[in-house]
């Protein structure tokens, strides 16, 4: 709910002075009834964003395509100098993650949610300035103690295009991790040679990743079951215990691991069965245009 | 003052509380996309030496004790699990801990730093918490800064002989709100305000971040001490192995 307040205001700010009232309320509106019925997030222990890349039908494509695609378009859309670019593009890729993959748009949109809140508390600041004076140029002004607040057209514009390269951004790094799953992304990060200490540290935190939420769902769902969670000093006193229990049993797992594959001839290096998977000409194009687009653009207004 | 009278004022702190602070708060991760190119590869360059000193140790570590790999990466898993589930909070709020200043007390700066950029990265990939431009920059405010600040202190802390508990509490939460001041100044020096600079846009984003920053931090430093209790109490054996493995280099 707050976070629909707050779009609401943002937007207000945003197009204060560039549309007439009756469309601005009607855009705040709808902006923040929409954030309101839909911008909802879980944390049940489960990672939504991993199960959603398994279950696309992307995921089919070939890895190391999708990552050089959705890093180009990304690096293009926070170096526009214009916000429409990568607005289209955000509408585009969009699209792309969620018809292309198969996806729900009701879980696309609350995945959303998350960053827009950032976004919107940021812009903020980025929006309201405080002057001295009284500012007669401003959209919208507030009195404050010692001055103004006031929404100048020039950050109205600055904002505008913070939040368009933003909104295309989240939108390519979405693609990425909406439609490849992490093992295929790290066999592409080992093929461009990080170092090899680090490739195995990620690959097997995102194994243990997995153990660990389960054991502390499950020690959650335990102290709930106690009342544990009943009130505020209660709660914080539950809740560090099962930290300080999960990171103990994480140290023992870990030894029980290394027993485990020191027995089955553990040299320091894990080698995964990976399927190699061929790079399809209609989809390479669908994400070759809008980049070869985007950058014409970025060229042509330089 | 009567009982009643009493409720009725705490429940009038308790609304400009509810009503002010946003519902999703995780420790302040610049989003995808927010910063300009040159300050992403900019913040980026600066946490290269630390993340470089993190490999080198990790590699040498790993090279005489190959197990540390695997407690390290239950280290990360671990700094990863407590970053996405929530904590209990003061408003009705959902929070997130950080997690790296625990792991900076438990493992030093370098490594921390390392596995600050894994988790950071898994963060955006899996959680949408961050991003991929802003990765540099969030490494810089989340696992170099931070956690500098929390270890120094640790360790001046142990120097003067405070009591551990309360070591550990102060440690962390100056560290975290040290992440917050820093996150503040990255986004400030990319979007200097027109009217009054630089400075000006500094105490924006302090404020506006305020709400929820200042609360998170007491809430994280509790609960890191919490966790150290536990610890201490459950995997004694576990933690001195890490000592004795780590020559005390690190700790």
């Amino acid at each position: 709910m707050i976070a629909a307040l707050l779009a609401a205001l943002v937007l207000y700010s945003l197009f204060a002075g560039r549309l007439p009232a009756l469309w601005l309320g009607i855009v705040c509106l709808l902006s923040g009834g929409f954030l309101f019925l839909l911008g909802h997030h879980r944390h049940d222990g489960i990672l939504v964003m991993d199960l959603y890349a398994r279950r696309s039908r992307l995921c089919r494509e070939n890895a190391a395509f999708k990552m050089a695609a959705g890093g180009g378009l990304l690096i293009l859309s926070i170096c526009t100098a214009s916000p429409w670019p990568p607005l289209v593009l955000f509408g585009f890729l969009s699209a792309v993650t969620v018809i292309g993959g198969k996806l729900e748009w009701k879980s696309y949109i609350s995945l959303l949610s998350l960053p827009i809140i950032f976004l919107l508390l940021s812009s903020l600041t980025l929006l309201w300035d405080f002057c001295q004076q009284f500012p007669a140029d401003a959209a919208a002004v507030l009195p404050f103690p010692g001055g103004w607040l006031a929404v100048l057209p020039e950050s109205q514009q600055r904002a505008g295009l913070v939040l368009a390269r933003a909104l295309g951004a989240v939108s390519c790094l979405y693609f990425i991790s909406l439609s490849t799953p992490m093992p295929e992304l790290l066999t592409v990060l080992r093929r461009i040679h990080l170092p090899e200490v680090m490739i195995e540290l990620m690959v097997l935190i995102y194994r243990y990743i997995f153990i660990l939420l389960t054991t502390c769902r499950q020690m959650q769902e335990a102290a709930a079951s106690r009342l544990g969670y009943g009130r505020l000093k209660n709660s914080l006193r539950t809740t560090g215990l099962i930290y300080g229990g999960l990171l103990g049993h994480s140290f023992q797992r870990a030894g029980a691991c290394f027993d485990a594959m020191e027995s089955r001839c553990y040299t320091g290096q894990m080698v995964f069965l990976t399927r190699s998977k061929p790079l399809s000409v209609g989809f390479a194009l669908l994400l070759v245009l809008p980049f070869v687009g985007m950058l014409i653009w970025i060229l042509l207004t330089l | 003052m009567k009982t009643w009278e009493k409720k009725i004022l705490s429940f009038s702190v308790m609304v400009p509380l509810a009503v002010c602070v946003p519902q999703t708060v995780s420790a302040m991760h610049i989003m995808e996309g927010y910063l300009p190119p040159a300050f992403g590869i900019g913040w980026g360059a600066l946490c290269l030496p630390f993340v470089v000193a993190g490999i080198m140790a990790i590699r040498r570590l790993v090279a005489e004790h190959r197990k540390v790999m695997l407690l390290l990466a239950m280290a990360g898993a671990f700094i990863f699990v407590i970053s996405s589930l929530k904590i209990p909070s003061v408003s009705g709020s959902c929070s997130h801990m950080t997690g790296t200043g625990l792991g900076a007390i438990l493992f030093g700066v370098p490594v921390v730093s390392v596995l600050g950029v894994i988790v950071l990265l898994f963060q955006a990939l899996l959680l949408a918490h961050g991003g991929l431009t802003t990765l540099g920059a969030n490494t810089f405010s989340m696992a170099v800064a931070g956690p500098l600040l929390t270890w120094g202190l640790y360790q001046l802390g142990k120097k003067t002989r405070l009591p551990k508990l309360a070591n550990v509490f102060l440690s962390v939460m100056l560290g975290n709100l040290f992440t917050y001041c820093v996150t503040s100044l990255q986004l400030a020096i990319a979007y200097p305000s027109p009217e009054g600079g630089m400075l000006a846009s500094v105490g924006e984003f302090l404020l506006v971040f305020a709400p929820t920053q200042l609360p998170l931090a007491v809430i994280e430093g509790i609960l890191t001490m919490l966790v150290m209790m536990g610890l201490e109490n459950y995997a004694s054996a576990e933690l001195s192995e890490l000592r004795g493995v780590k020559g005390g280099v690190l700790l």
